[in-house]
């Protein structure tokens, strides 16, 4: 027998007296709101928008390393050499990450795909760089930092910043787009430059900061690494960003870094407050989620 | 009450098919077994029904030319509608427009403009939606902003209730208290028990379990492909008849494919609305596996024919059959394969008979009895006095900070090119409807033609 409160929701059986637009006091009662509802706190979520200063250091950072090949104040076999250490670096890390996660066989098949492709990219970035040096050369100069301006933003807002999904194998297509556009940017700003070592120092480090470092900073976030590491690596990344860009423009650099200072410290302080706006609401009437084992 | 003239606004309606267009037909035939006239307003299905077309029992069917953007509704603009309601509100001489669906931008329109002719609304809500995706927002603060001045509103479930009332604010504020309005009706849906007679039990082992369905997320088809071959596997008895189309049709062939159980499981394809009976009383299990339903028609068709049900709970389906017709899982595999074992176990020990089953949904469900329920709503809405302007301006600038100028802004705009239409076509030039079909008439004619024949 139903209780009392279930048979005023029948349709079954019409109450003789009770009109159409009868409220029986069970209305709404299996209403509720903000229900499985986890407020942020404000800590974890500046250790989450870490990822996000990154890519914007590592964008920066970029970006003057540019300015500088172009001004001939960097020697260009220096920066092959830099990215060739950087990526030993990071593959060490990467390393270290994988002893814990899979078997020896396996990993020892990863390290020869590794080592397949990165030669592969070292030499076919190699015998491409005059094509990339002359591909955009006749564009004139204002079209080349506009196109790669808006790349760079595309880049920013497409990259994949989420620390959620441990596993995650498949590349989601917002990350393949935003490394693109990355990349992109990297070569129309090669015609730009001077000679050829110049360009394939630059598309080498590019590939470097932004095919392999977002997937070595995804990595680290799902990875159960204390969070200190990632603070450090924020730190030293956003200051060396600073560093770089200071001598170039004082401008810049000050935006550059209430950008930073915003993003990281004052944005999550918003989604904090902005929490006690929150109304969820559920019922009866949402779309159940079926469990299938 | 007095007979009045009503015109149906939607944009679902036959050619198309589906539980909102069969409602509609359904119900303005009924109103005009009552007395009524009704008229239907809804877009044109090109090539060939365009224009003015009669159904059977004197239904008069305007299809204005307006194209569908997706799934047979057309874009939402607000202002294009008004010069076609307006000529087609004065030609018939209509006093009450009644739309249906939430989706139905022909419906939104009808009742934004409808207050310029004095005729009054009444809105009925077919299906439930959530609050949290972007679609819904804006759907839900569309309707939210379409409810504010309506005279009435009807829903098919309490849930379904429950829910239209959150997702078009439908609150009032009396002396500071915060209530819900007077005017929000709950009518169920219902069904021809007489088009579901159930057959004769046949003298066989075999227990037949069918599915009637499209074959969507929403259904539930991932549940049914996850419990089916359980089923299979533990009842060697028992067959699976699978009726619908859709996306997850290609699920259920994998399924059935990786099981081997191309004997046991009968995939039928689409299923025409004539045919739903002889699919149906092939079973005597219905197994329902929607994840979201707000009434659940195709559960009662299933009852009425005599099958035992299986259903999900969710939505307004607990509402609909008496708890001894009807098996409830909770929407997981392993109780979805409890629950029809359960059914199983009812259906071969011989506990549940179709026949009382089919009286029982007879004596609860009839179409007679909702359109008297749908007329005391159109009652009640003629006799309350009607909003003016002025008022409707102030309820509107209460939708919200953002919403609420724009759509006052929309409500002045629409009162503008109204005040526009009325010198451009003025009424008096206009052709009004003078003749009419109704039931002594048509059948008199009926007779007249059988005789010539």
């Amino acid at each position: 027998m139903p209780d009392d409160s279930e048979s005023h929701k029948i349709l079954w059986k019409r109450h003789e007296n009770r009109p159409d637009n009868y409220v029986s006091p069970s209305f709404l009662k299996s209403l509720r709101t903000n229900d499985n509802f986890r407020p942020y706190t404000y800590w974890p979520l500046v250790l989450l928008a870490c990822a996000l200063t990154q890519h914007l250091a590592t964008i920066f950072i970029f970006v003057s390393v540019f300015v500088r090949l172009k001004e001939n104040y960097l020697n260009p076999r220096i920066l092959v050499w830099t990215s060739v250490g950087c990526f030993l670096t990071g593959y060490l890390f990467w390393e270290l990450l994988d002893r814990t996660g899979l078997s020896h066989e396996h990993r020892r098949a990863n390290r020869v795909k590794a080592l397949k492709s990165s030669i592969l990219i070292f030499l076919a970035l190699m015998s491409l760089s005059p094509v990339l040096r002359t591909l955009t050369a006749a564009t004139s100069s204002d079209s080349i930092w506009a196109l790669s301006a808006t790349l760079f933003a595309l880049n920013a807002l497409l990259a994949d910043y989420s620390s959620l999904s441990p596993f995650n194998a498949v590349n989601r297509l917002t990350s393949v787009l935003s490394m693109n556009a990355a990349i992109s940017a990297s070569v129309v700003l090669a015609s730009r430059l001077a000679n050829d070592v110049a360009v394939f120092a630059l598309i080498l480090f590019s590939v470097q900061a932004f095919a392999l470092f977002p997937r070595l900073r995804h990595r680290l976030g799902v990875s159960s690494c204390p969070p200190v590491f990632q603070v450090a690596f924020t730190l030293i990344l956003s200051c060396l960003s600073i560093i770089v860009t200071m001598p170039l423009s004082r401008t810049v650099t000050w935006i550059y870094s209430a950008v930073q200072f915003g993003v990281t410290f004052l944005a999550p302080a918003v989604l904090v407050w902005a929490q006690k706006f929150k109304n969820e609401i559920r019922g009866p009437w949402d779309v159940a989620i079926p469990k299938v084992n | 009450m007095q007979p009045i003239s009503i015109a149906m606004v939607t944009d679902f309606f036959h050619p198309a098919v589906g539980g909102v267009e069969n409602h509609v037909y359904m119900l303005s035939a009924y109103l005009i077994r009552r007395g009524h006239k009704v008229i239907v307003i809804t877009h044109s299905h090109s090539p060939d029904r365009v224009g003015v077309r009669w159904l059977a029992p004197s239904l008069k069917v305007y299809y204005i030319p307006f194209v569908p953007i997706a799934s047979s509704a057309t874009l939402p603009d607000f202002f294009t509608f008004l010069p076609y309601l307006r000529t087609i509100l004065i030609r018939e001489h209509i006093h009450l427009i009644h739309a249906h669906a939430s989706l139905s931008a022909l419906g939104h329109e009808a009742i934004l403009h409808s207050h310029l002719l004095g005729v009054r609304t009444v809105f009925t809500d077919h299906s439930l939606f959530g609050f949290d995706d972007a679609a819904s927002i804006l759907t839900n603060k569309l309707l939210a902003a379409t409810l504010k001045n309506i005279d009435a509103v009807i829903c098919v479930s309490h849930t379904g209730r429950e829910n239209t009332v959150l997702r078009g604010e439908l609150f009032e504020n009396y002396d500071g208290e915060t209530t819900l309005r007077k005017s929000v009706y709950v009518i169920p849906n219902t069904l021809v028990p007489e088009r579901f007679e159930p057959d004769p039990p046949k003298p066989s082992d075999t227990i037949t379990i069918v599915v009637l369905s499209r074959l969507a997320y929403r259904k539930g088809i991932d549940l049914l492909v996850a419990t089916a071959p359980r089923i299979c596997a533990k009842f060697p008895n028992v067959r699976l008849v699978i009726g619908g189309d859709g996306p997850k049709l290609i699920d259920l062939l994998q399924m059935r494919e990786n099981h081997l159980l191309q004997d046991r499981i009968e995939l039928l394809g689409p299923i025409r609305q004539n045919d739903v009976r002889s699919v149906l009383t092939k079973g005597s299990i219905y197994l329902n596996t929607s994840l979201t339903e707000s009434f659940g028609i195709a559960i009662l068709e299933a009852a009425c024919a005599g099958l035992y049900v299986v259903s999900t709970r969710v939505g307004g389906v607990p509402e609909i059959l008496p708890e001894d017709m009807i098996s409830f899982a909770n929407p997981n595999a392993d109780d979805v394969f409890r629950a029809v074992e359960e059914a199983v176990q009812i259906v071969s020990e011989g506990r549940h008979d179709p026949f009382r089953a089919h009286e029982r949904v007879k004596a609860f469900y009839d179409w007679d009895q909702v359109a008297e329920r749908t007329e005391n709503v159109y009652d009640d809405v003629i006799k309350s006095p009607q909003m003016e302007l002025w008022e409707r301006i102030q309820r509107t600038m209460q939708l919200g900070r953002f919403a609420g100028p724009i759509y006052t802004i929309m409500l002045i705009v629409d009162c503008l090119f109204f005040l526009f239409l009325e010198w451009l076509m003025p009424r008096e030039d206009m052709d009004f409807v003078r003749a009419n079909w109704d039931r002594d008439t048509f059948q008199e004619l009926a007779r007249k033609t059988g005789k010539t024949d």
